[in-house]
């Protein structure tokens, strides 16, 4: 994992599966708009079963828990240390996430993580 | 400069054969009250068996075990060249035989300390927090500092005083608890042997020893420990000829709230400020390590006249408005005036707050050995120095970087 | 029998004082001496210093010709110095066409920002300070040297073995006494 900095906002990102990691806390200042930030932070749930491999987390290498975020609309599915150091994205997951949670044009995180990952979303593609 | 040293090491010699002397006093009466016959010679012996070994392991390791403990790391001239330049000045100002090696401590708490067996092996310490608060003329004024307690010899007497103050404080807890559970299990046999009176005050006598002289000799070390931290100001000065460097550094010490974790109460007398916030204890008290360091700044700050001995001494008086003297006589010999230059201390370092402090954070990960790689498109990456593979894309423009292996 | 022991013992006494005394005055000069190449260490940094200064530079200040001349003329003669006059007139002068490259940097936002220039001028200006720690400290040696020369009772052995008092380094020019003024902001 390494760490990448742009317009002084740091993110650790691992440069091999594209994947983004979030200390505690950092999900909440991306987010601006503060009902918005409210709704998504009540929104974890926890999956007791599913097929996606357990990751562990870079911090206390403790197996993390699966958890369910957004069940409103499509839900995403990210990881979650049990120690609450932070939370894993997948490649690609944090910005659908913060793309579809009305988070709209002008927003700066969201044009800063288009930014920072010019080269990676634009030649790979969406999905994932 | 020279005749301090002198006075410095005869002082250390004083207090070395003073606590000596406490030791020996307590290991022969220790021993005495255990056995009366033969107890004193075996306690004596015993005591300095171990002022040996742990003098061996202070002399050897000492200033490792301390950089290990206060969790300091060596850096290279690439992490901070400011620093090493900084460092190199005062080592040329001081004649320093060689140059010291240069630590940082990952912490933001702003301090700092000198360790080492002697000028030809000492280590300079300072924490990131200080780095990313000083400019460069504060930062000459601690660094100058700390030179003048590796050039007064002090950073050896530091060590073996707390070498030698450890000691008895073992000694006399070990009898001590001794005491204590011996007079719960077999109180009555030891009252019913023979002996008498004479036995009886030898007994009072360790029981008393035991517990004053682990105060005296905190005392005195406290009280030593004090006076070099005045002495090392007014060297300090002497080398940079700059004497607000200085006091602008200890304002910006004594204003941050940050705690510096790694430091403790064996430790806490080296250190340029006292790391150990005080619980509503008078700073002035016995007890304290450091001069209150507004006190220091004030002083500092009085030396209009010139960067002399003698100046820092006619400050110090104004200051306390006592006549005490601070530097020793022969100190003050040399009659040629030294003037103040020209600084810049208390003047930049404002930036942003969010700037400082991720330019604490990127020091802090490049004392961390981390690898810095700025991509043309304005994309930073820090690699860190475990990473596994040999190239990185940049996610933002794709272009190809190695890594350092 | 007793009178020739005594005798004998303060001989012993004062040959050894001799001994111990030219021994500290030799150390003393051999540590002026090390502080005079002190300073020749600092100022041939600098030299080799100036000319990645200049090339960093060039590209930024196009109006400044005749600063950055300045400079490289000055950095030549005091290369060229031969005698302790020469050089310190040299080296002076040479510290006064910095300090006036420092002051036009000012006016050069982009020169100033450049990370590569940053780092010259940390070294530059550590170096300036370098050359006056080094003139502090042998001045100090100086110092020490020659009290011990003067003073008694090591007088009489200094004057015995011919040790001279040596000169102070002092600053002719006064705009040598002013380091570069330097934002390290």
């Amino acid at each position: 994992m390494i760490i990448l900095e742009l317009h002084q906002v740091e993110i650790d990102y691992c440069p091999d599966c594209k994947g983004i990691w979030l200390d505690t806390g950092e999900l909440e200042l991306l987010i601006e708009d503060e009902t918005e930030k409210k709704r998504l932070l009540n929104s974890f749930k926890k999956q007791e079963h599913t097929k996606e491999k357990l990751y562990r987390c870079p911090v206390c290498n403790k197996k993390m828990d699966k958890v369910l975020l957004d069940d409103e609309g499509d839900p995403v599915m990210i990881d979650k240390c049990k120690k609450s150091h932070g939370l894993w994205f997948d490649k690609n997951e944090l910005y659908l996430l913060l793309d579809k949670s009305n988070a709209g044009k002008d927003n700066k995180v969201l044009n800063l993580l288009n930014d920072m990952f010019n080269y990676e979303t634009g030649t790979k593609g969406e999905g994932a | 400069m020279w005749e301090l040293i002198q006075a410095n090491k005869r002082k250390s010699f004083f207090l070395f054969i003073g606590m000596t002397i406490l030791l020996l006093l307590l290991g022969y009466f220790i021993g005495s009250a255990v056995n009366p016959y033969s107890g004193g010679i075996t306690g004596i012996v015993i005591a300095l068996i171990i002022l040996f070994i742990l003098n061996m392991i202070s002399h050897f390791s000492g200033s490792k075990i301390l950089l290990a403990v206060s969790n300091a790391k060596e850096v290279t001239k690439k992490v901070h060249p400011q620093l090493f330049n900084v460092v190199e000045e005062m080592r040329i100002a001081s004649n320093l035989p060689a140059m010291p090696k240069i630590y940082i401590i990952n912490s933001p708490a702003p301090n700092a300390f000198a360790t080492g067996r002697n000028p030809k092996n000492s280590a300079i310490a300072v924490t990131a927090g200080l780095l990313s608060m000083l400019n460069r003329d504060e930062l000459q004024g601690v660094v100058a500092h700390e030179t003048s307690h590796i050039l007064n010899r002090d950073i050896r007497f530091m060590t073996y005083a707390s070498i030698m103050l450890g000691t008895i404080v073992l000694i006399s807890e070990v009898f001590l608890r001794g005491m204590f559970y011996s007079s719960l299990a077999g109180g009555r046999r030891s009252s019913s042997s023979r002996g008498g009176q004479g036995q009886l005050i030898i007994m009072i006598i360790a029981i008393a020893l035991s517990i004053l002289a682990p105060l005296f000799a905190t005392l005195l070390y406290f009280a030593i420990s004090r006076k070099r931290e005045y002495l090392a100001d007014a060297s300090a000065v002497r080398l940079t000829r700059y004497p607000e460097g200085l006091a602008s550094a200890l304002e910006k010490i004594a204003g941050s709230h940050e705690e510096l974790k790694t430091a403790t109460k064996v430790t806490a007398p080296l250190y340029i400020n006292n790391p150990l916030k005080r619980k509503g204890r008078k700073a002035s008290s016995l007890q304290s390590t450091h001069p209150p360091i507004h006190e220091r700044i004030k002083i500092l700050r009085n030396m209009a006249h010139g960067a002399n001995f003698s100046d820092y001494q006619e400050a110090f008086s104004n200051v306390k408005g006592s006549v005490k003297p601070i530097i020793p006589a022969s100190g003050l010999t040399d009659h040629e005036d030294i003037q103040i230059r020209k600084g810049e201390a208390g003047k930049g370092k404002i930036k942003n707050a969010r700037q400082s402090k991720r330019n604490l954070e990127d020091l802090m990960l490049n004392v961390d050995r981390y690898d810095f790689i700025n991509c043309v498109c304005g994309l930073k990456m820090k690699v860190p120095p475990g990473y596994s593979g040999n190239e990185i894309l940049c996610p933002r423009c794709g272009r190809k970087h190695k890594t350092i292996k | 029998m007793y009178a020739v022991f005594i005798f004998l013992g303060i001989v012993l006494i004062l040959i050894f004082y001799i001994i111990g005394v030219y021994n500290s005055l030799v150390k003393l000069r051999n540590q002026v001496k090390n502080a005079w190449s002190q300073i020749d260490v600092q100022l041939k940094r600098r030299h080799d210093l100036i000319p990645n200064l200049i090339k960093t530079v060039k590209g930024y200040m196009k109006h400044e010709r005749g600063t950055l001349d300045s400079v490289t003329n000055a950095r030549a003669q005091a290369m060229g110095a031969q005698t302790m006059g020469e050089k310190s007139a040299a080296e002076g002068l040479l510290s006064g066409a910095l300090g006036k490259l420092q002051i036009a940097v000012e006016a050069y936002p982009d020169l100033k920002a450049n990370q590569n220039f940053l780092s010259l001028q940390e070294e530059l200006s550590s170096t300036e300070n370098k050359i006056s720690f080094s003139r502090q400290n042998y001045n100090d040696q100086v110092l020490f040297f020659n009290n011990k020369t003067e003073m008694f009772p090591s007088n009489i052995i200094a004057g015995m073995f011919n040790f001279k008092e040596e000169e102070f380094f002092e600053i002719e020019d006064q705009t040598e006494k002013k380091v570069p003024k330097v934002d390290f902001a």
